[in-house]
């Protein structure tokens, strides 16, 4: 049995130094968030008997304009458009007007990043401003918020509800509400001035952001949903486990036990050979 | 054998010992080989490899754009009007893939795609097109090799991203922003939360890989922006279209 033995103190020694070499640590790096220095805003025309008007975005002090909308009609609201951070400049002319004209109207805002803003013409037209609104970007865990803006000019009072959730009580003409929390899903909504209403449906998702507009048309209220900002109505929890590690960065390990292992399990390969090829001597000795 | 004969070094075993050492030899010797087998291997494959990345970017010429009609412009109105995404195509980085749905799992984490070559859309997120923060997870790599978002993070502001639309329209956007993150300070808000414009958010893994728990440890975001044709959106009037379903 000696002979047995050193094959097999030579196959433990080689599993043992695979086996350590095999079982590696693992550098690590990683690289820090930026800030993002972008900011939104939109333009809205919201005064029902101003004429229509070309809407200008400057940044502040510069002559060309970075957004020009041409020939905005009441109750138009623009998409948001993402700028720079910095102070800017809006500007209403009367449709048409030429850039180099001296504007009927102009305000200034301050874009913060990561912060949105509505810049609306509101007001009657004798009385027409320009009124920069802050706009919310996060809402309450699965939650929706709506606001109301009232710009009708017909009834200059209007009591607007969502299911029975009071949004506005008695909102005066060219006025905001903040924003109300509500359960997301389809609700009711019914608008009501001193001789006009408006009954209908508004979609709340949760995760969003809603403004509704009531406007004056030709046959009395209406009332229009903007979707301000939409996000996950239901959070995931943490980072994705989007990674198996197939591809990760790990150092190489080193030559000597993988040899170490070849040539343990060589040797010991010869040695059970030699082993074999002798017990079949003393077998057919043995016939 | 039976009269205890005496082998060639003067040794004469029992009978049952040839029976049973012949087995245990062969034995022996197939171990043996494994082991040199295993450990030669083993040295073959030992270099390991840098990490990403590994392949350079395809040159500019030969990056193909997806055909097909502009998406329509998101609204601020007329939420649910985009069609469900079906595909996901960004040429700089030779991405293309079909995209499946995602959810939540009961660990409250996003869920991931089962396979490592296709990416995923997070159903609970606006649709890519609609405004809002829209999220489409993939893997960066299996056990043995890349995955759909292998090379992610050499997405560049400006490169762009296609997805197609289930009525065979693309929604584009416009790279912003790519950045990473440890996955114990994974900005959920940012990622997830709220946007005013209609925006993609590619999520991968990045930096370093755990061992002992089998995971990276940080995410790798790409934030994008849809691509709007023009700034003259002045007829997008929103009386006509968005007011809402008259009662």
């Amino acid at each position: 049995m000696r002979r047995l033995r050193r094959p097999l103190a030579l196959l433990a020694g080689g599993m043992l130094l695979t086996a350590a070499a095999v079982a590696g640590p693992v550098g690590a790096a990683a690289a820090a968030p930026a800030a993002t220095g972008y900011g939104w805003v939109r333009l809205a025309h919201l005064s029902p008997n101003t004429p229509a008007v070309d809407v200008y975005l400057y940044s502040y002090g510069m002559p060309n304009a970075e957004i020009v909308l041409h020939h905005v009609s009441y109750g138009t609201v623009s998409p948001y458009e993402k700028v720079a951070h910095g102070e800017y400049t809006v500007a209403m002319r009367a449709a048409g007007a030429a850039p180099s004209t001296k504007p009927v109207l102009s305000t200034n805002l301050m874009v913060h990043p990561g912060h949105a803003y509505t810049v609306a013409g509101m007001g009657p037209e004798k009385e027409l401003r320009l009124q920069v609104l802050d706009d919310r970007l996060s809402t309450p865990k699965g939650q929706s918020l709506v606001r109301v803006i009232q710009a009708s000019l017909k009834e200059h009072r209007v009591t607007v509800r969502a299911g029975h959730r009071l949004l506005a009580r008695d909102l005066s003409f060219a006025s905001v509400t903040g924003y109300t929390a509500d359960r997301p899903g389809s609700v009711p909504v019914h608008a009501a001035g001193g001789s006009e209403n408006w009954s209908g449906t508004v979609d709340l998702t949760a995760g969003s952001i809603h403004t509704l507009v009531v406007l004056d048309t030709a046959s009395g209220l209406e009332v229009t949903s903007l979707m301000d900002a939409a996000g996950s109505g239901a959070m995931p929890a943490g980072g994705a486990g989007t990674g198996l590690g197939g591809t990760a960065p790990r150092p190489a390990a080193p030559v000597l036990p993988w040899l170490a292992g070849l040539a343990s399990g060589l040797l010991a390969a010869a040695a059970a050979a030699v082993w074999l090829r002798r017990h079949r001597t003393v077998a057919r000795h043995a016939r | 054998m039976t009269d205890g004969r005496a082998g060639r070094h003067g040794r004469a075993g029992p009978p049952w010992r040839k029976v049973t050492r012949r087995p245990l030899a062969l034995t022996m010797l197939l171990a043996s080989l494994a082991l040199a087998a295993v450990a030669g291997t083993g040295l073959l494959l030992r270099g390991g490899h840098p990490g990403r990345p590994a392949t350079p970017l395809p040159a500019a010429a030969t990056q193909l754009v997806p055909l097909g009609r502009p998406a329509a412009l998101p609204r601020p109105a007329g939420h649910g009007q985009v069609p469900l995404p079906v595909a996901l195509r960004i040429p700089a980085i030779g991405v293309r893939t079909r995209l499946i749905r995602l959810g939540i799992t009961a660990q409250g984490t996003l869920q991931v795609p089962s396979s490592t070559s296709v990416a995923g859309w997070y159903t609970g997120s606006p649709r890519p097109g609609a405004i809002g923060s829209s999220v489409i997870a993939g893997h960066i790599d299996s056990y043995l090799g890349p995955g759909v978002f292998y090379r992610l993070r050499l997405l560049r502001p400006g490169n762009k991203i296609f997805v197609r639309q289930a009525d065979g329209r693309l929604a584009t956007f416009r790279v912003t922003g790519v950045h990473q993150y440890r996955k114990a300070h994974f900005p959920t808000a940012r990622v997830y939360g709220p946007t005013p414009d209609a925006e993609l958010h590619l999520i991968t893994c990045g930096g370093a890989f755990d061992d002992a728990t089998g995971t990276y440890l940080s995410n790798v975001v790409v934030f994008s922006a849809e691509v709007r044709l023009s700034h003259s959106y002045s007829t997008v009037r929103s009386q006509p279209e968005t007011s809402c379903y008259s009662g």
